[in-house]
This record gives C-alpha cells, sequence and structure tokens, in this order.
C-alpha cells in the first residue's frame, strides 16, 4: 500500500497533474484508506513542495502545479470519505487587505488548507474592514486568515482586529497573519493569534487551533 | 554597449573617464507625497497628464538634487495602451490592472497606432517636454516593460505562472513573442521622444520563478530586443536575483538595477566588468522607515563597492520621506 501513496506522492510534489487522478483511484480500488491517501499522500507531499519552496529549490510555477495537482487527487478520494471524515476540520475566511492585490501566496494558503480538510472561503483581495467583520459576523468561521504584501498595507490588519474588537467578535475568531513583510514581532504587537511563514505552517497553525480548541 | 554609431562617439567623448562623483539615478519611481506637494501635482494626474508628468520627474532633479529624471511611475501605460482595465488610483495608491484581457492566452492583438494610446503617448509627451527643458544636462531616463511583466498584466500574474509550470511553452512563448514588438516599438519612441536612457522593467524575480525559467523563455527574448534597438539600456529585475546575475549580464543591456538583497560588492565582483550596476539602496527598512544616517552608510557602500548609478533599489514607497532621498544625493557629494 505504501508503493502507492508513494506513487500519489511523488506525483504532487513533481507536479504530474495528468497522472494523478488515475493514481488515487488504483490506490483506492487497491483498499487504501481515504483519510490515511490524503494525510500521508498528498498532504504530506505538499509538505515537501512547501518545504523546497521555502528554501529556494523550487519557484511558484513548480508550487502552482503542485497544488493543482494535488486539489485534482482531492476531488477523487473526497467522496468515498465515510460520513464522519468527510466532516470539515474547520471553517477558514481568507483574504488579501484593503489596498492588496497580491494574492498568490494566500492562494497557495487556501489550496493547502482546503487540502488539510478545512472548509475554505477565499473572499479574493482588497477587503475593506467592513466587509471583513461583516463576513466574520456571517459565516462565523473558526478562522479568520488575513494576508498582505505591502508594508503600507500591514496596518490594515491591526484595523481589521480592532474592529473585531470593538463589534464584539474577537472571542469569536482566531486571527491569523502573513504575506511578505509581515513577521512574528509584528503579529503579536497587533494582537493577532498567530503567524505562518508559509502556506505548510499556515495550515500546522490552523490545525492547532481546531485541535485547541477540541 | 552596442556598437552603433551614437554610442560609439558618447563612448569616444568620454574615454572612460569618470567625473568628479558619483551619480544619483533613479531607473525606477521616485514619486512620493513630498515630490508631488513640491511639484504642486499629484497621482493620478502625474501618470494621465504629460505636463503633470514632467513637472514631477523634474522635482527629482531640482528638489532634491537627483542626476536623472523619469517621468513614468506606473508599471500598467503599456496594459492600458493594450487594452487591459486599468485603476489609475490616487494619490495614495499606485495603478493596476483590475482585468486581464488575455487570461485566457487569446491572440494579444496590438493597435497599430498603439504608441499613440493615451498611456503611451503621455509618457512620450513627457520624455519631449524633459528634453526640452534640462537636455544635455540632465539624463533623461524612459521605461518601458519587457514581455514577461506584460504577461502578468494581459493575462494574470498567477494564471501566467501556472501556465509556466505546466510547461505549457507554447502558450507562454506565444504570449511572449506576441508583447515583444511592443517592448522593442515603445524604447525606441522613447529614444526619439527625447530618452537618454530606457529602463527595461522585466520581473522574472526569484520570489516569483527559477533561473532556469528565465533562461529558458526570456532571456532569448531579451537579447533579441536589445539587438533591435539603438540606445543603452537599464535591465530591472527587482527581488534578490543573486542566482541569476550572470544571465542578466548575457542579456545585452548596459546596466542591472538591483536591490539591496543583492551584496553590492558580490554585484560588481561576478558582473561588473560586463554590465554597470545601479541601485542599490534598500526601500522598506532604510528609505521608508531609516534615518538619513541609514541612507548615507548603505549609499557610502554601494559607492565604495563600486556601484556606478546610486539610487533607491526599486520604485520607492509613497510615503518615503524626502530628507532619505537627499542623503543619497549628499553621500555621492561627498565623493568617491
Ligand atoms: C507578484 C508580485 C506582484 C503582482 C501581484 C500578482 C498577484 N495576483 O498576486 C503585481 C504585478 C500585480 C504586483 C503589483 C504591485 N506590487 Co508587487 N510584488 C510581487 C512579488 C514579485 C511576488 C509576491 C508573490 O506572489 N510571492 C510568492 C508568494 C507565494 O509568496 P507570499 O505572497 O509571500 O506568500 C507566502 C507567505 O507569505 C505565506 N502567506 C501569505 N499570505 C498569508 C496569509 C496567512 C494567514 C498565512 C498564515 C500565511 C500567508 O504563505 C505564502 C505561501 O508560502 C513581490 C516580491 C516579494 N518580495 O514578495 C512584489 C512586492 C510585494 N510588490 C511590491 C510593490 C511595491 C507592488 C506595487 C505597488 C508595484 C507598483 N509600483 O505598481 C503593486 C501594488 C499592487 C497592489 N495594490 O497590491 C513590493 C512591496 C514593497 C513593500 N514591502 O511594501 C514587493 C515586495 C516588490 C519590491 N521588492 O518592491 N506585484
Amino acid at each position: 500500500m505504501s508503493d502507492h501513496l508513494d506513487r500519489i506522492k511523488a506525483a504532487v510534489i513533481g507536479g504530474r497533474h495528468g497522472e494523478i487522478k488515475a493514481l488515487v483511484q488504483q490506490a483506492l480500488e487497491a483498499g487504501a484508506d481515504p483519510s490515511t491517501l490524503i494525510n500521508d499522500a498528498l498532504i504530506a507531499a505538499m509538505d515537501v513542495v512547501g518545504t523546497d519552496f521555502g528554501a529556494g529549490r523550487i519557484f511558484v510555477p513548480e508550487m502552482l502545479v503542485s497544488a493543482v495537482t494535488m486539489k485534482a487527487g482531492l476531488d477523487v478520494v473526497k467522496p468515498r470519505l465515510a460520513a464522519g471524515e468527510s466532516r470539515s476540520r474547520g471553517t477558514v475566511v481568507m483574504a488579501t487587505v484593503k489596498g492588496d492585490l497580491h494574492d498568490i501566496g494566500k492562494n497557495l494558503v487556501s489550496m493547502m488548507l482546503e487540502g488539510a480538510g478545512f472548509k475554505v472561503m477565499d473572499l479574493g483581495v482588497d477587503l475593506s474592514v467592513e466587509k471583513l467583520v461583516d463576513q466574520v459576523r456571517t459565516i462565523q468561521p473558526d478562522i479568520l486568515g488575513l494576508s498582505a504584501l505591502l508594508t503600507t498595507t500591514m496596518p490594515e490588519m491591526q484595523k481589521v482586529i480592532g474592529e473585531l474588537q470593538r463589534q464584539g467578535l474577537r472571542d469569536r475568531v482566531k486571527v491569523l497573519v502573513g504575506g511578505a513583510p509581515v513577521d512574528p514581532g509584528f503579529a503579536e504587537k497587533i494582537g493577532a493569534d498567530g503567524y505562518g511563514a508559509n502556506a505548510a505552517e499556515a495550515v500546522a497553525l490552523a490545525r492547532r487551533i481546531v485541535d485547541a480548541k477540541g | 554597449m552596442k556598437s552603433n554609431s551614437r554610442n560609439l562617439v558618447m563612448a569616444a567623448m568620454f574615454g572612460g573617464r569618470r567625473g568628479g562623483r558619483p551619480a544619483v539615478g533613479n531607473p525606477t519611481s521616485i514619486a512620493c507625497h513630498g515630490l508631488m506637494e513640491r511639484a504642486k501635482v499629484s497621482f493620478p494626474e502625474a501618470h494621465l497628464n504629460a505636463r503633470a508628468m514632467a513637472e514631477l520627474a523634474l522635482a527629482g532633479h531640482e528638489e532634491v538634487g537627483f542626476d536623472t529624471v523619469m517621468p513614468e511611475y506606473s508599471v500598467v501605460q503599456e496594459a492600458a495602451a493594450l487594452g487591459a482595465q486599468v485603476d489609475w488610483g490616487d494619490r495614495d495608491k499606485m495603478p493596476d490592472v483590475k482585468e486581464f484581457p488575455n487570461a485566457d492566452f487569446s491572440d494579444i492583438v496590438v493597435p497599430p497606432d498603439f504608441l499613440e494610446k493615451p498611456s503611451c503617448r503621455v509618457v512620450l509627451d513627457a520624455l519631449s517636454i524633459l528634453r526640452r527643458h534640462v537636455g544635455g544636462r540632465v539624463a533623461i531616463i524612459g521605461k518601458v516593460m519587457g514581455p514577461w511583466t506584460m504577461s502578468y498584466h494581459m493575462a494574470g500574474t498567477q494564471n501566467f505562472l501556472l501556465a509556466v509550470g505546466m510547461g505549457e511553452s507554447d502558450k507562454v512563448t506565444k504570449m511572449l513573442r506576441q508583447l515583444m514588438p511592443v517592448t522593442v516599438a515603445f524604447i525606441n519612441a522613447q529614444f526619439a521622444a527625447g530618452a537618454d536612457i530606457v529602463v527595461l522593467a522585466d520581473h522574472a524575480t526569484r520570489n516569483l520563478v527559477g533561473p532556469y525559467h528565465y533562461q529558458e523563455y526570456l532571456l532569448p527574448i531579451h537579447q533579441e530586443i536589445t539587438a533591435q534597438v539603438g540606445g543603452p539600456l537599464i535591465l530591472h529585475v527587482c527581488g534578490n536575483c543573486s542566482d541569476r546575475l550572470e544571465l542578466f549580464a548575457e542579456s545585452g543591456v548596459d546596466a542591472y538595477h538591483f536591490e539591496w538583497q543583492v551584496d553590492a560588492r558580490e554585484a560588481v565582483r561576478r558582473i561588473g566588468d560586463r554590465v554597470s550596476l545601479a541601485g542599490n539602496i534598500n526601500n522598506p527598512q532604510v528609505l521608508l522607515q531609516g534615518r538619513p544616517e541609514d541612507v548615507h552608510h548603505q549609499a557610502r557602500y554601494a559607492i565604495a563597492a563600486g556601484v556606478h548609478l546610486i539610487g533607491p533599489e526599486c520604485a520607492i514607497p509613497l510615503s518615503t520621506p524626502i530628507e532619505n532621498l537627499k542623503a543619497i544625493v549628499a553621500a555621492a557629494r561627498e565623493g568617491w
């Protein structure tokens, strides 16, 4: 069985998007457990991809293709999950803040979270404080993930947290922040619940938050 | 250096002499709120009106003391002329492309009157105005996007990079090839309008793509572009590009404009014998948030390292204090 998993993992790492569906299908037919397949092959592969990207061994094009490959595999497995297993691990609202149009990093984080079993609502880019707070009220996510790539838009994150507080919503949602200019010090200063340097860290953080909730 | 008549004569005129002090220049925008106030023009006007554009560029020389004037502040003038929907922003926000006309990688149709579209015409007119005001005294720099950056705007960055990752090289190359004539025509028109130097900005940066992507897709195109145009060219690719400096030096440009993330000494050592180096004072930490002493320190480091044209590493943040820009000039006036 680990043979099947290894092949799937290699296909995701190598971005072989044309092969992935057949490989996953074969693994399932051979009796692979769907959730093992997700965790030990698809997501495990993206952890490797994230590490390679962080180390500068691969670049955005390869990472995007691996993410697309992972999603294609996921689409095959999902219907096979038992009712209990297919329940989402939690809901995440993702967005790039007001004035900022950079979304490649945020999209990768969204895809990885989805792969890890979260229900992700990606609101897109250039989201005003009001809109974000409204959406948190309506969707009631477990986690709000904010992305900013400009030093000029980083302060928007603080405004969002401030407004959540003012409207009494801060205790109901964990706020994660990320994007190239953001660092752990900034995250702490603005009162965020976590900072992730890359998509793999984002997933680990989200898991920790949801597990802590029980 | 391309051995055309003009370049040969200019080289003969100066005979390799370097003058009394290092030059301060801005291959990319130094527009900031302080300069807008002094020039009494603002965004978006300075993207759209030739006189306002030229006034703001002039302020960089007259108010701050830069040795260059560069009138193009956005990166979307060409994309707008090619039909991309552009939001021209405001005083606090640079323009952006709102909708990508070729997200499906459909053929890019270059309008025959491309250079006469308002967003291109305005740059050409601003260069001519600058020529009349400071020609022969101050170096006039034009700026043109290369096919890679234009592809981000025409297809959407993520979409374009996904096609690269998928290995759809036919699609990618077709788009680059269809955009290449735009770059060549706009560069030549900017020289004809009065530019002494033109910046070729093409963001194949390490933050996005690998050196092998540059080598496979873009280097051959850059070599064709540089073969087809006249005067001196500065290549601008921001980010940490230490892993591809030699490839840039093979592109046929005369200079490379680089970021602080690339060590100046290393850049000079590795490619300084083949291309001039321009830059590389850090924007976010030093020019924006640092003190004039910090700027001075980096400028002197770059001068000592042998960087040829001292200036910011990239388009500066709009809230950069003028005092920090002046500190670059002060450092250069101390001489070699
Ligand atoms: C691609 C790019 C663009 C593209 C964006 C396309 C798109 N759809 O996203 C375009 C060409 C449109 C663009 C425009 C501009 N850009 Co730009 N751009 C970049 C570039 C080269 C790469 C960004 C990127 O995608 N990186 C790859 C991804 C995978 O990395 P990432 O975003 O960091 O995401 C990872 C992590 O940060 C993390 N993460 C991200 N979000 C989140 C969220 C959470 C919750 C968590 C946990 C983690 C997390 O995980 C991700 C995956 O590993 C950077 C250079 C750089 N150093 O980053 C400049 C850069 C960000 N841009 C910059 C600038 C100045 C601009 C412009 C103002 C340029 C101009 N003069 O017009 C405009 C602004 C437009 C706007 N209003 O937003 C500057 C910002 C300077 C600053 N610090 O303020 C940079 C740093 C370039 C530079 N050196 O000057 N840009």
